[in-house]
């Protein structure tokens, strides 16, 4: 190859993947979920419950907490602001979140409120867009549906391998919650 | 000779600067191909897998897969003997850099399958082996992916041993046609697995175009067109004659001849319908420039079945795949040229000189034998050069007893060397064939004589 010839080659290539690479700016801030939902989940977490990231196993928590969110729906009936586990109360009924979008699939949940607690949260949508982001969205919903009931709130940390669906899922049920407020 | 320009100095060297044009445009596309494959993944979004430490591998994995399954059909294509190729590079060239990028590919093909069991195996907590398994039983395509990386290491070693001739050809050949399936099986999981080339988007439309028209250009350019040709031809065998012991030419007629564009200096794959030959293709060089009736080959017996040639009978039908090759005219650079053949290697030589456009005195021919009777060719040769007012030297006698020279014995201590008997080489286009060994001797010589690399053209008689 000519010398010239190699050098456009190579400043076209170069033109191209910067093409790419201007396309993909757009695509990449439209799938990070916003910086700051990130921040407030982390930092949040950190100054938490650090012991979530223990969690024995996923089904001794779930049915502790389920035990104890039957507990205080018996007790609820009583005296319904004898809550002494966490600070915020939210307001009974089913809220529907936000979409969140990924590069992997949309992401969407539903949050039940029974006595002013987190008592279940639904899946609507799930990073489904191949095979694999489909295996890991399933199980790390279900993961954090437990840690969200556990802390009552959506400052749980973050699953490692599965941060897209981590953070859109907290994002989508913040903006649940906060209608529950 | 100061201004005149000659019309012959002009065609050559236009029609070099032609191919020269298209040889950089062919291998712009080529590096272009590798670019836009990046700019795909990038403007999905991919330097996203970079921002996270956990998800690095598997990005890198995601980049090795995608070049590398570009490379690979690259080498298909390379493969494939289409046409423009041929005429840009010779097919000698297109074959080395298929072989070249063989070994880069299968690594990133491998890199493609241990980073993302890495990758993923971070994401879903497996050792690699565990990983492995998983995606083998549940991601769809996959067990078919991992048949797929065998078989090409397969082809790739079995490659590596025939070049050093451990193999006999007929199995690496089979072996290789298994690349094809490699390819074939490992396609789907791209499609399935990958969400890059999820539906509807622009990648996915942009592989299944590329990799369509690979196997289209193979299937096209290596079975229906040399099927339609020799079809269209329906060579038949006339006339088997001996030239010198355990040598024959071997003269073929057919149909429409006129309209087969070969040049003398070409090579075709032979295939004989006769008892014991018809099961494998041969590659000959013409002898002799095609007339529009008739196109003949000269073979030596080598001892494995070209000996059976030697029996052939007037009356068998040939099928062919051809012309190949930039070894004729068409490679010429300028207005002088220097031919060296040695052995069987001079039936081509003679081929392409009866072709070659030269003005008196401005080529030279330089014959090689053992003795006598292996300057085959040698009468039809010298009518040629008395034809055309070139130069002839032959050269004939063993070399000199532990002196690494391509020269004979009497010419060697005669003094002679390359440049005494060809004075103008440096000025003009070299073409050399005949046995391997020899044929390094003299480009080594024609190299130190300051012949610049792209008028040394050099055809060697292995695959």
């Amino acid at each position: 190859m000519r010398a010239k010839s190699a050098f456009a080659a190579g400043v076209g290539s170069a033109a191209i993947v910067a093409i790419g690479w201007q396309a993909g700016l757009g695509a990449l801030a439209q799938q990070l979920p916003t910086s700051t939902a990130i921040a407030s989940g982390t930092t949040t977490n950190a100054s938490g419950t650090t012991g979530t990231t223990a969690t024995p196993s996923p089904s001794a928590s779930a049915s502790a907490s389920a035990s104890a969110s039957s507990g205080t729906s018996s007790s609820s009936s009583s005296s319904s602001s004898s809550s002494t586990t966490t600070t915020t109360t939210y307001k009974d009924g089913t809220y529907t979140g936000s979409v969140v979008a990924t590069r992997y699939g949309n992401s969407q949940v539903q949050v039940v409120i029974k006595g002013g607690k987190i008592s279940d949260v639904i899946v609507l949508q799930r990073q489904q867009v191949d095979t694999k982001s489909n295996q890991i969205s399933a199980s790390a919903t279900a993961t954090l549906k437990t840690k969200v009931l556990a802390a009552q709130s959506a400052s749980v940390s973050n699953i490692s391998g599965a941060t897209y669906t981590t953070q859109s899922y907290l994002q989508s049920l913040q903006n649940a919650l906060s209608q529950a407020k | 000779m100061t201004t005149t320009a000659t019309p012959l100095a002009q065609q050559i060297s236009s029609r070099y600067r032609g191919r020269l044009r298209r040889g950089d445009l062919l291998e712009t596309i080529m590096y272009f191909s590798i670019a836009i494959v990046l700019a795909l993944f990038l403007a999905d979004g991919g330097a996203i897998y970079f921002l996270d430490i956990k998800e690095v591998a598997t990005g890198l994995g995601i980049v090795a897969g995608l070049i590398g399954t570009d490379l690979l059909l690259i080498m298909l294509i390379l493969a494939a003997r289409i046409p423009i190729l041929d005429r840009t590079f010779g097919h000698d060239k297109v074959i080395a850099l298929h072989r070249k990028l063989g070994k880069p590919v299968l690594y990133l093909i491998l890199g493609h399958m241990v980073l993302l069991l890495i990758g993923y195996g971070i994401s879903s907590g497996n050792n690699i082996i565990a990983e492995a398994i998983d995606m083998i039983v549940n991601l769809p395509d996959m067990g078919w992916a991992f048949i797929a990386t065998g078989l090409m290491i397969l082809v790739v070693v079995t490659s590596l041993v025939i070049v050093r001739r451990k193999l006999a050809y007929q199995f690496w050949y089979a072996v290789h046609l298994l690349s094809y399936a490699a390819v074939l099986l490992a396609l789907p999981h791209q499609f399935t697995n990958g969400q890059l080339f999820g539906e509807g988007k622009m990648a996915r439309w942009y592989w299944m175009a590329i990799s369509i028209a690979t196997f289209a250009s193979i299937v096209i350019y290596r079975v229906i067109l040399p099927t339609a040709l020799s079809l269209k031809h329906k060579l038949v065998v006339t006339a088997v004659d001996v030239v010198g012991p355990g040598v024959v030419s071997i003269t073929m007629r057919g149909n429409r001849l006129d309209e087969l564009t070969a040049r003398g200096g070409q090579f075709f794959n032979w295939r004989f319908w006769a008892p014991g030959l018809w099961w494998d293709s041969h590659p000959y060089s013409l002898s002799a420039n095609p007339d529009g009736q008739s196109l003949r080959i000269t073979v030596r017996d080598l001892g494995d079945s070209s000996n059976k040639l030697l029996r052939l009978k007037p009356g068998t039908a040939v099928s062919f795949e051809g012309p190949y090759g930039l070894f004729s005219d068409a490679a010429r650079t300028t207005t002088k040229a220097v031919f060296l053949g040695a052995g069987i290697g001079i039936t081509p030589i003679r081929a392409m000189l009866e072709d070659a456009r030269v003005n008196p005195m401005d080529a030279t021919v330089i014959l090689r034998g053992a003795t006598n009777d292996q300057v085959y060719l040698w009468d039809e040769t010298y009518e040629i050069c008395v034809k055309k007012s070139a130069y002839l030297r032959v050269l004939v006698g063993h070399r000199p007893r532990g002196v690494d020279t391509w020269l004979s014995n009497e010419a060697y201590t005669a003094g002679e060397s390359l440049e005494s008997l060809a004075p103008d080489i440096r000025n003009s286009d070299v073409f050399i064939c005949g046995p391997t060994a020899w044929l390094d001797l003299v480009v080594e010589d024609a190299r130190q004589l300051g012949v610049p690399e792209h008028r040394i053209h050099a055809e060697r008689f292995d695959f």
